[in-house]
């Protein structure tokens, strides 16, 4: 288990250097210095401060000092354009917690709704029932998450007022968490579905097996047999796909938080886009990759835990 | 197609009777009876089972729709995606043939208007005044919100069946050729991750051993790229266009259909014609793509189905947040964003681009569930 663990953590190390190197490059091999759109500096004041950052050394020694200042220092240097002059580390710092939030609530919430309409489509498969869940998640899994949003916006909202339309920074309490749900809601419909299908799929696949029939043979009623047999085996493997499902989440919500003003970390990636400030680019990155590759990791470690076969294989590489 | 109905029985089979058989003597020559049906393929089969999916045919019909729109819709109306009119900025959507039902019909209510004022014809020119409502008294003077036909209002002799934008370009024109680029986005995508992915895994899958392993730990490493970064990377680098949103959509897209090949041939590469071929002396190069790989062309084409949707949501996704294409050329996602900014006050601006960008997701999902179906009848309901 141990030689297992190591190994993936060293993947996920190797992956995340790669990356890193990879983003160095494209932000060095860029065409021009990134004093050039400043005026008011003289060609003198540029070579100083090119000197000072050592951006004139050859790129090997760039990488050098670029690798020591994160490693050794934890520092990611700082942001010139978005919040000039504070560590980048501090501005990321700030957004990260509201993005957070929102992501893991949306998670925690979609989780209960897709569970029970999962387990209601398998119960009532090929009914009604069955086909109405079945078109919502169709539905659900399609639109996009910022489709969700703007209607959510518009009708419930601008128009009937239940709610306000931007998130609330500056306020406490219940005026912030009910200004919090919109964007929640909007990003719980695609795990909701998702969630849905991938339970109704496993449960019709063991209502159907032979356990189930055994199980009934041996005298429990219907519904014993599907909550102790049935379901147990079906949660399982949900471990896999809710996860992986973070990530997904998170790409939402950069389009979400554009929508409802929410000050966080997928604004904060665009205006730094929009602005050239690549060291504040570089460290958001980095974020959004230690997150996905983190969970890349628990979901193989899970494996590991749920299916032992995984770790003498050495790797998921089925 | 009668007879095949035939084939697939929907009641159970009935018991057999006494007339099923018919006694005979030895010396009879006893042939089975000769198919008159034409014989039905794989694929023939899959199309019949794919025809009897109401929903797929219906979403196949919408894609086919949009799609037509996308090519010819912006020609339906005579102004051109990038054509501007400065004076009639926001105007509300016009469509002839509906307005007389209500909807569409160019009008919009103003608010908060002084009463005594709607008799000035040069403020509100004749007959552009629809109803009247919400009279109230504000400081001794009466106001009222009026709904007037906004084309009439501003004077505006030009017809946009789906309004015009805040720069008072047609939306209908700009709709229709964004429907275009996404479409063009994701197909370009989508055909070149096809063939990317089928050549590398049909290499690994093929060959197996070392080769495999590396090329397999290769794409666990790319595949664990988020989107986000290696698009950002990409525009930080190529800029924002239709470039960058291609080649980042190409980065990982490719590697579902890899592994999807390279499995096939696991299953296939063993059997005992693929040994005679390669008896015979075929080459490598034709038992990979003549013998082997027409197998996997099933799951090959659902996996493209089901690819053409992320890559329009992707697509809409970065426009939405700013890095989409170059103004002013539009996209759906581009629309979406533009529309986003003034939802409050027109959203009808927000409204087309959201159906057809819905409707389009909706369909190509259920195509391809449609499609798995009809392929792999084991999988239905998956």
């Amino acid at each position: 288990m141990i030689k297992y663990i190591a190994q993936r953590v060293l993947a996920l190390l190797i992956t995340l250097f790669i990356i890193l190197t990879i983003a160095f490059l494209v932000i060095r091999l860029m065409p021009g210095s990134i004093y050039d759109s400043n005026e008011m500096l003289s060609a003198d004041m540029v070579k100083i401060l090119e000197d000072k950052y050592h951006l004139n050394d050859p790129l090997l020694v760039q990488y050098r000092y670029f690798l020591e200042d994160i490693l050794l220092h934890w520092d990611w240097g700082t942001s010139v354009a978005v919040q000039p002059r504070v560590p980048v580390w501090e501005v990321l710092a700030s957004k990260i917690p509201i993005t957070l939030q929102l992501n893991f609530v949306s998670l925690l919430i979609s989780l209960p709704i897709g569970i029970l309409a999962g387990i209601f489509a398998a119960i009532y498969q090929n009914t009604k029932v069955d086909y109405t869940i079945s078109f919502f998640v169709v539905v659900f899994i399609s639109v996009p998450s910022f489709i969700f949003a703007t209607v959510l916006q518009y009708f419930l909202a601008y128009k009937l007022g239940w709610f306000p339309i931007i998130y609330n920074a500056t306020a406490t309490g219940a005026a912030k968490y009910l200004s919090m749900i919109l964007p929640i809601t909007a990003l719980s419909f695609s795990p909701i579905a998702r969630v849905t299908r991938y339970l109704r799929g496993e449960l019709i696949e063991n209502l159907s097996s032979e356990y189930m029939l055994l199980a009934r043979t041996k005298g429990l009623t219907r519904l014993q047999a599907t909550v102790r047999h049935s379901m147990r085996n079906s949660f399982v493997p949900l471990a896999n796909i809710i996860i992986p499902m973070f990530t997904n989440i998170l790409t939402g919500s950069l389009v979400v938080e554009q929508i409802f003003s929410v000050a966080g970390v997928g604004g904060l990636l665009v205006e730094s886009i929009n602005s050239s400030d690549h060291t504040l680019t570089i460290a958001i990155l980095i974020f959004y990759s230690m997150i996905s590759l983190l969970t890349i990791l628990i979901v193989d470690l899970s494996y590991g835990i749920i299916d032992p076969r995984v770790r003498i294989g050495g790797g998921s590489n089925g | 197609m009668a007879d095949f109905k035939q084939q697939i029985p929907d009641q159970p089979i009935r018991p057999a009777r006494e007339d099923d058989f018919e006694l005979l003597q030895m010396g009879v020559d006893l042939k089975d009876a000769k198919f008159d049906t034409p014989p039905i393929g794989f694929f023939k089969d899959a199309m019949l089972r794919l025809a009897r999916n109401k929903a797929a045919v219906a979403a196949l019909v919408l894609i086919l729709l949009i799609s037509f729109m996308a090519i010819f819709g912006p020609m339906m109306t005579p102004y051109t995606f990038d054509q501007q009119f400065v004076d009639y900025l926001n105007m509300p959507p016009k469509i002839p043939f509906l307005a007389s039902l209500g909807i569409a019909d160019g009008s919009r209510v103003l608010t908060n208007r002084r009463v005594d004022g709607l008799n000035d014809t040069e403020k509100y020119p004749e007959g552009c005044i629809l109803e009247i409502t919400n009279e109230h008294e504000v400081n001794g003077v009466m106001m009222a919100d009026v709904k007037v036909d906004y084309y009439a209002y501003t004077g505006c002799e030009e017809t946009f069946w789906f309004g015009s934008d805040y720069l008072g370009r047609d939306l209908w024109a700009r709709l229709w050729r964004g429907a275009r680029v996404s479409l063009f986005i994701a197909i370009v995508s989508v055909v070149t991750n096809m063939i990317i992915g089928v050549v590398y895994g049909s290499i690994a899958g093929y060959y197996g051993g070392k080769v495999d392993m590396v090329l397999m730990r290769i794409c666990e490493i790319i595949q664990s790229f988020p989107r986000v970064v290696v698009v950002t990377l990409f525009i930080m680098f190529f800029g924002t266009g239709i470039f960058s949103i291609v080649m980042s959509l190409l980065i990982s897209g490719w590697i579902q259909t890899a592994r999807l090949v390279r499995a096939q041939f696991y299953r296939f590469k063993g059997r005992e014609y693929v040994l005679a071929a390669r008896t015979m002396g075929v080459p490598d190069r034709s038992i990979i793509f003549r013998h082997i790989l027409p197998n996997s062309l099933g799951p090959i084409i659902t996996t493209m189905m089901m690819a053409v949707p992320q890559a329009i949501f992707t697509e809409s996704f970065l426009a939405y947040i700013g890095l989409g294409l170059q103004a002013p050329e539009p996209s759906i996602g581009v629309l979406l964003s533009e529309g986003q900014k003034v939802l409050l006050n027109f959203p009808y601006q927000s409204l087309f681009p959201g159906i057809v960008i819905s409707l389009l997701m909706i369909s190509f999902n259920l195509f391809g569930n449609g499609l798995r179906d009809a392929m792999d009848p084991t999988l239905r309901g998956v």
